[in-house]
């Protein structure tokens, strides 16, 4: 499709030895000024897994889940140092597009934030702005955005009523779908059922596990259930804090197969946590 | 076991965490029963203690009442507070130790309840003395169990998991001389003996069962699962 054509190549190049390998984060630094937010996070992001970051609040996981579309660049004081090499490429590098970075590494935040347009030109935006002017090939973009994204059923007759007027579950679902339109290759998701119900949050799980097949997520959630229930690999970051300064800097803790961190992890940190020790 | 608490998490899921030790206590409470129980059945062999032998048998409702009680209250535990690492556990292996203690308490009453053919059981006085040697042997064998679960200290846990060749010699050598009891009540006494002899053996391997259940508590090494089911 036309988006694909546009890709800055820089971006397309993947070495087989780390096809795997979606994100290698190696000595990730986080600075807002002169504060360091996160200090020398190094782990590695496995591709059509879900990788969920869990940690108390002010453990930088958020910070850490932004470095990986370079959302913080719009930070006007965040200073990322170290590396994160997106299939094998310098994602911080100068020659580095930001915008094609974020077409290929999506973002679903935390309260469901459609535009104040119609359901169809939601998700037609991105494409829309990609290039994609055939009314018929958009068509079926959205379609298959809105399949999956698990939304198409319910919203296939009323595609151009207002997508404010639909239930928070729905609009964080037609968010997906939204991130979904532009073909990404990672979807990234910032607590994105915080805001809804248990079942909307169900379907909002059960969907993740279906674009599993075809993306690599990454999810930072304040609910460890969630974790425990949807993820193939858990980092759990927390906050040492500067006995001196009472400055609080987050660091990884741990990152392992999911199963290990929540039946039998190795730190005694993670365990006091997911235990509900401490949070 | 539990791990360390950080000073700053102190005070949070503070009914969660009363259960939990209400729980580990409890299934100690009545792996306690047990033991008294099989010091019943000691007493009854050694001294021909009746008395004792009665009370066995009505300590048993208490036994099975509590593994009952137990059982719903981890259930209830798993559903409500979805434990995970070292809480998950606990709780599972509550449910397994409590188990293992009704199964003991079970095998307890098997002897306890030969009491009115006491006097035939010591008619054969070589079978005899390897069946006082095995009351021994398994009440020190659980009494261990209960000490891993107590203490859940790895080296006793290793102790307790690790199945007693004492008790292995003793029940061939029962066998053996089961095998030569003659005489007209010979065969009567030899059926008693057996019963006695096995319930002890397997008084045993279920305290090596509890021995390894405590071993993966401690360590949360599934490798320790296979060993319940050697």
């Amino acid at each position: 499709m036309s988006v694909d054509a546009d890709a800055a190549p820089m971006l397309n190049s993947s070495s087989s030895d780390q096809s795997s390998t979606v994100f290698d984060l190696h000595d990730l630094n986080v600075y807002y000024g002169s504060f360091r937010a996160v200090r020398d996070v190094r782990l590695e992001i496995k591709e059509r897994e879900i990788t969920a970051f869990i940690g108390p609040s002010g453990c930088g996981k958020t910070t850490v889940l932004r470095c990986l579309n370079r959302m913080n660049d719009l930070i006007a004081s965040c200073r990322v140092e170290g590396g994160i090499r997106y299939h094998g490429i310098d994602l911080l590098g100068a020659d580095i597009d930001p915008v094609e970075v974020r077409r290929r590494i999506g973002m679903v935040f935390q309260k469901p934030n459609p535009f104040p347009k119609s359901i169809y030109d939601n998700v037609a935006f991105g494409p829309k702005i990609g290039g994609v002017k055939d009314k018929a090939t958009l068509d079926e973009m959205v379609e298959s955005a809105l399949t999956k994204a698990a939304l198409w059923d319910e919203v296939k007759d009323r595609l151009n009523s207002s997508a404010m007027g639909m239930s928070g579950g729905q609009q964080q679902r037609l968010c997906i779908a939204r991130t979904i339109a532009v073909q990404p290759d990672v979807v990234l998701m910032d607590e994105p059922c915080s805001a809804l119900d248990p079942i909307a949050t169900a379907r909002i799980e059960d969907l993740m596990q279906e674009l599993k097949s075809d993306y690599t997520i990454v999810i930072v959630t304040h609910n460890m259930q969630q974790a425990a229930r949807v993820s193939d690999r858990t980092a759990f970051f927390t906050a040492e804090v500067n006995p001196e300064s009472d400055i609080r800097t987050g660091v990884l803790v741990e990152y392992d197969a999911t199963e290990k961190v929540f039946s039998n992890p190795s730190d005694q940190r993670t365990e006091s946590y997911v235990t509900g020790r401490f949070g | 076991m539990p791990p360390d608490v950080p000073a700053e998490g102190r005070g949070f899921r503070n009914t969660y965490r009363a259960e939990l030790e209400q729980l580990r206590l409890q299934t100690e409470m009545m792996g306690v029963l047990v033991d008294q129980n099989l010091e019943r059945v000691g007493r009854l062999l050694r001294d021909g203690d009746l008395e004792a032998a009665q009370a066995a048998i009505g300590a048993d409702d208490a036994i099975d009442a509590m593994n009952v009680s137990l059982t719903e209250r981890c259930y209830e535990v798993l559903a409500r507070e979805a434990p995970v690492a070292s809480d998950l556990r606990l709780v599972v292996s509550v449910i397994r130790v409590i188990s293992e203690f009704e199964r003991v308490g079970d095998l307890a009453l098997r002897v306890a309840k030969l009491a009115p053919d006491l006097a035939l059981l010591r008619s054969v006085d070589r079978c005899f003395d390897i069946l006082l040697a095995m009351s021994d042997e398994a009440t020190e064998q659980f009494r261990t169990a209960l000490r891993a679960w107590a203490t859940v200290d790895l080296g006793v846990a290793e102790q307790a998991a690790e199945p007693s060749a004492w008790m292995e010699l003793y029940y061939e050598q029962l066998l053996d001389s089961l095998l030569r009891v003659s005489g007209p009540d010979g065969i009567r006494a030899a059926l008693r003996a057996l019963v006695a002899g096995r319930a002890f053996d397997r008084i045993a391997d279920h305290a090596s069962i509890i021995g390894s259940r405590v071993r993966y508590l401690a360590t949360g090494d599934p490798n320790h699962l296979a060993a319940e089911v050697r």
